[in-house]
C-alpha cells in the first residue's frame, strides 16, 4: 500500500512542477514565438498545460492541497523561460534540457515509490516523464548543447530545481 | 466501516492525522454527548459513553490515546461529514457560492444545537494552549469541507485565500452561537450575514494578486517585444 502521506507529497510537487513548466514555456514564447523554433515550443508547452490539468483534478479527487507557493512557482517558471530565451534560442533549449532532466528524474523516482494500489498513477506518470524525456530530446535536436556556456547554464538550473522539488514537497 | 471522509491533509507538512472515525470510536461519543455537559470532555464522560453503547469502557484508551482530545477531534470529523451529507441531501441547493457556504455554516450549527454545551466545553478545551496545533487542524477541516461541499476546487492560492476568510467567519460565527439564547438562531443568521459579506468579497480579494501578475507578464512581453529582433538571431 502506498502511504497516503507519500501520495499527497507527490501531487503537491508534481502540480507545482508542472505549473512551473507551463509558464517556463509561456515565457519563451514571448520571445521565440516568431522563431523556427516557436511552433515546438507551442507544442511542448500544450503537453505540459495537459500535465498539469491532470494534477489540477488529481488534487481535487485526492483532497491534496496546493503548494502554499504556487503562485511564486508560476512567477519563476515564466521569468526563467524569459531570461533563457533572451539569452537566445540556443540558451532557451539548454534551458529546456536542463529541467527536463531533472523533472524526468523526478517522475521515474515516485513511478518506483509507488506500490501496487497505485497502478493508475503510475502509468500517469510514467507517461509523463516519457512526454518530458521527449522534450528534451527535442530541444537536444535544436542545439541546445550549443548555447555559450551551457555547462553552467545547465547546472545553474538544475540546482534551482531539485532545490524548488525539495521545498515544494513540504510547502 | 469508516464513517465520514477521508480527512487526512496537512499543513505545512504537518499531519492532520485522523484517517477518518471508525464505528467504535463513532458510538463511543455519540453515547459520550449526553455525559460531556456534566463531566467534561474527560475520560469519566467517555467510559460513561462506552457503557452506554455496550462497549468495554477500558477501550477507550486505546481509542483515545492522546485522551479526551482525541475525542474531541474525532467528535468534530463527524459533525463535519454529518454537514456535508445534509447539505447534499438538500432538494435545492443554492447555485451562488457565498449562499451554499451559508446553507453549509447554518446546517453545522443547527445539527450542533443539541449539544450546544458539548461545544461550548470543546472550545475551552481546545483553548488551551497545548491543544493550538489540533485547534488549527480541525478549523483547518472543517472549512476544508465546507469550500469542497460548495465545489470549489481551486488549485491555486485562492485554495489557502477562501480557507482563511471562512476560517475567521466561521469561528467568529461559532463564538456568536454560543452566546445565542434564541430558540430560533435569528442572532446567529444576522451575525452570519453580516460575515459572509466579506466571503462574498473573495473574488475581489484574489483578483487584484493576479490582476498584479497578470501586468506583470504583459509589462515583459512590451519590454521583450521591443527588442525582439534581437532575439531572432
Amino acid at each position: 500500500m502506498t502511504n497516503r502521506r507519500d501520495i499527497e507529497r507527490f501531487l503537491r510537487v508534481d502540480h507545482a512542477g508542472e505549473r512551473a513548466a507551463q509558464q517556463i514555456y509561456k515565457g519563451q514564447l514571448v520571445v521565440l514565438r516568431n522563431h523556427s523554433s516557436g511552433e515546438e515550443i507551442q507544442h511542448m508547452m500544450e503537453q505540459e498545460i495537459e500535465h498539469l490539468e491532470t494534477f489540477e483534478a488529481l488534487l481535487n479527487e485526492r483532497q491534496v492541497r496546493p503548494s502554499l507557493l504556487d503562485p511564486i512557482w508560476g512567477a519563476a517558471g515564466f521569468a526563467l523561460g524569459l531570461v533563457t530565451a533572451s539569452m537566445g534560442p540556443k540558451a532557451a533549449m539548454a534551458c529546456t534540457i536542463a529541467v527536463e532532466e531533472v523533472i524526468g528524474d523526478h517522475y521515474a523516482k515516485q513511478a518506483e515509490q509507488l506500490g501496487e494500489d497505485e497502478a493508475d498513477l503510475h502509468k500517469t506518470i510514467s507517461r509523463f516523464r516519457d512526454d518530458e524525456l521527449e522534450h528534451r530530446d527535442i530541444a537536444v535536436s535544436h542545439d541546445g548543447r550549443e548555447a555559450r556556456h551551457y555547462r553552467v547554464l545547465k547546472n545553474v538550473i538544475q540546482t534551482g530545481c531539485r532545490t524548488a522539488i525539495k521545498v515544494a514537497e513540504r510547502l | 466501516m469508516m464513517v465520514g471522509r477521508k480527512v487526512t491533509e496537512s499543513i505545512l507538512g504537518k499531519d492532520i492525522i485522523s484517517e477518518g472515525v471508525s464505528e467504535e470510536v463513532a458510538a463511543i461519543i455519540s453515547a459520550a454527548l449526553m455525559h460531556v455537559p456534566f463531566d467534561g470532555w474527560s475520560n469519566d464522560a467517555l467510559s460513561a459513553g462506552a457503557v452506554d453503547a455496550g462497549i468495554e469502557p477500558e477501550r477507550v484508551s486505546a481509542c483515545f490515546p492522546a485522551g479526551p482530545v482525541d475525542a474531541i477531534v474525532a467528535y468534530i470529523a463527524m459533525a463535519d461529514a454529518d454537514m456535508v451529507s445534509a447539505f447534499e441531501a438538500f432538494e435545492d441547493k443554492p447555485e451562488k457560492v457565498h449562499l451554499m457556504i451559508r446553507s453549509l455554516v447554518l446546517i453545522r450549527l443547527e445539527q450542533a444545537s443539541a449539544h450546544k454545551e458539548a461545544v461550548r466545553r470543546a472550545l475551552t478545551v481546545l483553548a488551551l494552549p497545548t491543544n493550538a496545533g489540533q485547534s488549527a487542524r480541525t478549523l483547518y477541516r472543517t472549512v476544508d469541507s465546507m469550500w469542497r461541499a460548495a465545489g470549489q476546487q481551486d488549485t491555486d492560492f485562492s485554495f489557502y485565500t477562501k480557507r482563511a476568510t471562512l476560517a475567521a467567519v466561521y469561528s467568529a460565527t461559532l463564538l456568536a452561537w454560543m452566546a445565542d439564547t434564541s430558540s430560533d438562531m435569528a442572532a446567529t443568521e444576522a451575525f452570519l450575514d453580516r460575515r459572509l459579506r466579506d466571503v462574498a468579497r473573495i473574488p475581489q480579494m484574489t483578483g487584484p494578486a493576479r490582476s498584479i501578475f497578470a501586468a506583470g507578464q504583459k509589462l515583459a512581453e512590451g519590454i521583450v517585444g521591443g527588442v525582439g529582433p534581437r532575439a531572432g538571431r
